[in-house]
């Protein structure tokens, strides 16, 4: 299937660039006029990515975050980049309410929201050097 | 990001308005902490009717905050989420642990 229209866009790992990253995923998918609720589902697995990058990936130091979202007729894939710590046990991470820091009332519900919210969702990490999170959704037409 | 308080009988009502994501929650937490031991009350109404956005953030800010009224013996009551809401409120079945005012 060929692509019909794509976009990349990286900034600073700063928790403000949350609602700014999931704004932009929400707009780049809406020229395909997908139905609400499937823009709401878009902007929360995006906010759950991006905010993971930015507390896991970099924690205290700063670094780039990179946004990537590619559309189909039918279908919008989206990556969200870190070149951060990387996660050790992918399997673990992505279990639910499985958390590494209960002290700031992190649910370790993040991974749990973007499989329930996306069609697909794939975790690739290297310690040391960061994390993509690769995730479709169908967009079909009102 | 703005919360505004008010009293109802017994309970505190938490009126929360735009977006709760990991960026806006921490500020949120300490007002409603702070105004929750100033005033003389045992309950929490958290108003969710102007919340536009939420992610697993606004769940680990529900969360402690029911956590700290039942410390107290108080109640918990979420009032009037919007639909997007709802959804992640049933994903992180918080529905089966606290009070939902629709």
């Amino acid at each position: 299937m060929q692509p019909i229209n794509r976009m990349r866009t990286e900034f600073l790992s700063k928790s403000a660039n949350e609602s700014f990253a999931r704004v932009v995923a929400a707009s780049f998918a809406a020229q395909a006029d997908p139905s609400i609720e499937v823009l709401a589902d878009i902007r929360t697995a995006v906010s759950e990515a991006v905010t993971n990058a930015i507390i896991h990936g970099y924690g205290d130091e700063e670094g780039i975050v990179v946004l990537n979202c590619v559309l189909y007729p039918d279908l919008i894939e989206i990556t969200v980049e870190d070149s951060g710590k990387g996660i050790e046990d992918v399997e673990q991470a992505r279990a639910p309410l499985f958390t590494t820091c209960p002290d700031q009332e992190r649910t370790g519900m993040g991974f749990t929201v973007m499989e329930t919210f996306m069609d697909s969702l794939e975790v690739e990490s290297k310690v040391g050097q960061g994390t993509r999170i690769r995730m479709t959704k169908q967009l079909k037409s009102r | 990001m703005n919360v505004r308080f008010s009293r109802e009988g017994n309970s505190l009502v938490v009126m929360i308005e735009g977006e709760i994501d990991h960026h806006t929650a921490s500020g949120m937490r300490e007002r409603i902490d702070s105004k929750f031991l100033m005033e003389p009350v045992k309950n929490m109404i958290l108003d969710l009717s102007r919340v536009t956005f939420m992610d697993s953030a606004g769940i680990g800010l529900i969360l402690g905050r029911m956590n700290r009224v039942k410390l107290i013996g108080g109640r918990m009551v979420l009032r009037k989420p919007r639909p997007e809401i709802k959804r992640i409120l049933r994903v992180s079945k918080i529905e089966e642990l606290i009070e939902l005012d629709a």
